[in-house]
């Protein structure tokens, strides 16, 4: 009852959000200074192409029509087409959208599977040789910038040792001569649908080094925030108790203890997931990924307002999703935190 | 290294042997011999043939075809005008009526023949959607198909309608049962062109893939290529670590000083060719004290020409003429441009009262451009020593254009950008930058000189019937802007391509920028 409760309060607190965002995305693009006619109308517009563009797109309309306009496609889910390509929104979310989530999931995933285990290795072990070694991994994960990290991956896994590729989603002679057919745009689940196993052992291989460079921040954080929470929990009465009881060691760290210290470090990666949706760009540019932070970083450069009206809310809608998983994780796997 | 990290890096290891011996960075350089891959450091936003009008042209160049093809001039060689879809043409005596022969035998991708309908069809199509550089097509007020090979346009004034036809933009032929057909339409890949190759596929932000239309008129050259694969690489590190690692024909965009370097490859090969590009920086001549012509002659004497085609381009720049650059008929070569000379500013300021007068200018330029920025520095430095103080202000295009569109007033000093023209002519350049506008919209320096705007427009009209007066009449104009100092004309840029030493055939065209017309070359 009390969890059906919570879940509620949640989900309607995350409405809020995306509505609230809808209307801060609108307030935002009036007042920033561009025109968008004339990004409307082409690359290098005469000024009768810049008045009929300002027709086409209603600019004249008063204000409160305009939201209400923007409001309606927003829900129906049409954002429209982009000013500078001209091309539908959606068709470019559908393709770059899944590049994004592909990259963005596995490293979450990477960034759990490293960083969790790492944080109660150490924890188990402080003071350690190989608690050393692992606070030093983890702050050179975090304190390296992204795209050195990336460019170090590239240079050792793809130019010396030759063996993960430079860039790109897939191999050339696969996507020239015999590409991947469109189903749902996750080229592993693409592959798979497709029957094509050597095709995902090859988008599996693209995916390894922009996900660990994407992986690196939140693991190191999420590394140390196990560590530090592990040690405090393992210094409990609890555990005492159950060392006394003569629990097996591996059952008392990830059985007892994990389960009370890993709340901060599942939000952290939850934060870092949303940020990894549009804060990649660089990861992106440098990888070649044709990925959302690309997309979004290039339309605000060029002030092209659907498409960040656009990729905003769907970037929120994701965020506000991923949060909502995460805390209704954190309360089955810690029940306290649904009764707060 | 604990257990489980060195259990992780064997699994690695024993996954990725089979992969191992530069798999991944052989690619494509075998089996691979009949694809020219081009390194594109830049989407494709619009391959509507109609609307295009942006760095798609390398894409709908191998794809469609225009009536006719512009040859710039080289040294000694005049720039000529070559058939294409067209095998020739005529004007009237009045310049108003162009009749264009078709050639025969030439095929659209879907079969259907080319024909005086489609080459109608094509243009209306393009002038009703009026987007891009549809304005090209401004004075034609009729089109006819008189017969099946036969079309004759007919205009309001009189204008080189055969260098307008041979435009990169707006001047594409498409197969008649693409006319109906909407933007969205050719954006999901699809093409109807007479080109030497088809659009097979264009996955944005990625590729596009061209195959060989094996009913082309032109043939294919001996060793020519089957497929086109114009890969979107931003990243100018990955760019070039593509081409040298043969993973890429050709590419562009890389760094001036990484050319060197690239240039003792004997893998690759560095080519150098004059742009139709042209970088200057257009003074406010509405705000005092930049509406008086000697302090802006002043400030242009300041500008360290030499020294900015070394720093910004490694010496591979040329030094504008005005704002014509070479290879384009109304190029002056001795055009009266200044020389850097810090001491004959020094005594215009004084002439002017403003002789270490603690003067402070704005220049606008676009972010992340980094020869406008070297540009900028470099002047900065050169006025400093007369007392002027220029802020550098770097902004995103957008910002830049709206900022200097809204009122002369409140805008910057100095407008620094690129122009290149739509189609060959010097009115393209003196029309948009200096004619009066009631509105700016290119003219960001709120030009306004009747006399100029009288003679550059009766030169355009001229310029279909009497090109050699035209031209004497726009370098004329082009004086008068000089005298004026209604810029600075920093520099011409130039092209520079990087290609694989064993591809064949290569020539560079200014007049259609970044586009490689692949069906001239071989490996």
């Amino acid at each position: 009852m009390d969890l059906a409760r919570y879940i509620l309060r949640r989900a309607l607190l995350s409405a809020f959000v995306v509505m609230g965002v809808t209307f801060l995305v609108f307030v935002v693009a009036q007042v920033v200074p561009s025109d968008p006619a004339a990004l409307y109308a082409g690359p290098r517009p005469n000024a009768e192409q810049i008045e009929k563009a300002r027709v086409t797109l209603n600019l004249d309309a008063p204000l409160p029509e305009r939201f209400a306009r923007f409001a309606v496609s927003m829900a129906t889910g049409d954002f429209g087409v982009s000013y500078k390509s001209r091309r539908l929104i959606s068709q470019d979310l559908r393709v770059y959208l899944p590049a994004t989530l592909e990259l963005a999931v596995s490293s979450t995933l990477l960034a759990l599977l490293i960083g969790i285990p790492a944080g109660v290795a150490t924890a188990a072990r402080q003071g350690s040789w190989g608690d050393r070694l692992g606070s030093l991994g983890s702050i050179l994960a975090v304190a390296m910038p992204t795209f050195f990290f990336a460019m170090l991956l590239q240079m050792i896994f793809a130019s010396w040792l030759g063996i993960l590729p430079l860039s790109g989603r897939l191999s050339r002679e696969i996507s020239i001569s015999d590409p991947l057919p469109f189903i749902t745009g996750f080229n592993l689940i693409d592959a798979m649908l497709a029957g094509r196993p050597q095709v995902f052992v090859d988008a599996l291989w693209h995916l390894i080094l922009p996900a660990l460079t994407l992986a690196a921040y939140p693991a190191g954080i999420a590394m140390r925030l196990t560590r530090s929470a592990m040690i405090d929990i393992l210094s409990r009465r609890h555990i005492t108790a159950a060392r006394a009881l003569g629990l097996p060691e591996r059952r008392i760290l990830y059985g007892h203890a994990l389960r009370n210290a890993v709340g901060p470090a599942l939000t952290m990666i939850g934060l870092s997931f949303a940020f990894a949706l549009t804060g990649s760009v660089l990861v992106e540019i440098i990888f070649a990924w044709p990925g959302l932070g690309r997309y979004v970083s290039d339309s605000i450069l060029s002030k092209d307002f659907p498409v960040i009206a656009a990729a905003t809310l769907v970037v929120t809608v994701c965020y506000v999703l991923m949060n909502l998983v995460i805390d209704l994780t954190q309360a089955v796997v810690d029940p306290r935190v649904a009764l707060k | 290294m604990n257990r489980r990290e060195v259990l992780r890096s064997a699994a690695l290891v024993a996954l990725a042997t089979p992969f191992a011996g530069n798999r991944w960075t052989m690619a494509l350089a075998q089996d691979g011999a009949r694809i020219f891959t081009l390194a594109y450091p830049t989407g494709f936003p619009d391959l509507d043939p109609a609307t295009s009008f942006s760095n798609d042209g390398a894409v709908l160049a191998n794809v469609y075809e225009s009536l006719t093809r512009y040859i710039p001039g080289t040294d000694g060689a005049p720039a000529t005008v070559n058939p294409l879809l067209a095998e020739s043409w005529e004007t009237s005596a009045d310049g108003l009526t162009w009749t264009f022969r078709l050639r025969a035998g030439v095929k659209f991708h879907d079969g259907s023949d080319l024909t005086a309908e489609a080459v109608k069809g094509s243009i209306e199509r393009t002038i009703t959607i009026a987007g891009g550089a549809a304005f090209i097509w401004y004075a034609v007020t009729g089109i006819a198909a008189p017969d099946p090979q036969t079309v004759v346009f007919t205009l309001s004034s009189p204008q080189p309608l055969d260098v307008i036809a041979a435009s990169g933009f707006a001047a594409w032929i498409i197969s008649p049962a693409a006319l109906d057909k909407d933007n969205a339409w050719f954006n999901a890949g699809n093409g109807a062109g007479t080109g030497p190759f088809t659009l097979d596929r264009y996955e944005p932000g990625q590729r596009v893939i061209l195959n060989r239309f094996a009913g082309y008129w032109g043939g294919a050259p001996e060793g020519g290529f089957d497929t086109v694969a114009f890969e979107i690489v931003e990243d100018a590190v990955l760019d070039q670590s593509m081409i040298e690692g043969g993973q890429a024909d050709w590419t562009y965009g890389l760094p001036y000083e990484n050319l060197e370097a690239l240039q003792a490859n004997p893998d690759l090969s560095v080519l150098v060719n004059p742009s139709f590009e042209t970088l200057f920086g257009m003074y406010n001549t509405k705000r005092a004290p930049l509406d008086r012509p000697k302090v802006r002659q002043a400030l242009s004497l300041a500008f360290p020409y030499d020294d900015v085609i070394m720093a910004g381009t490694s010496g591979m720049g040329s030094r504008a003429m005005g704002v014509i650059p070479n290879g384009i008929w109304g190029h002056d070569p001795a055009a009266p441009v200044p020389n850097t000379d810090l001491d004959a500013a020094r005594a215009l300021l004084a002439e002017e009262g403003l002789a270490d007068s603690g003067l402070e200018l704005v220049m606008t330029y676009a972010t992340s451009d980094q020869l406008e920025s070297t540009a900028g520095e470099l002047w900065k430095a050169n006025l400093a020593q007369l007392g002027i103080t220029l802020t550098l202000q770097p902004m995103a295009w957008e910002a830049q254009w709206q900022l200097a569109k809204a009122d002369p007033a409140t805008a910057q000093d100095i407008f620094v950008m690129y122009w290149w023209p739509t189609y060959v002519t010097p009115y393209d350049y003196l029309l948009n930058l200096f004619h009066s506008e009631e509105s700016p919209v290119y003219n960001l320096g709120y030009y306004a000189n009747p006399a100029f705007d009288a003679l550059i427009d009766e030169a355009a009209t001229l310029s279909g019937t009497d090109r050699a007066r035209a031209e004497a009449m726009f370098i004329e104009a082009q004086r008068m802007v000089i005298a004026d100092a209604a810029a600075v004309f920093m520099l011409d840029k130039p092209n520079i391509h990087i290609i694989r030493s064993d591809i064949k055939g290569y020539k560079d065209n200014a007049a259609y920028g970044h586009v490689v017309f692949v069906n001239d070359l071989n490996r």
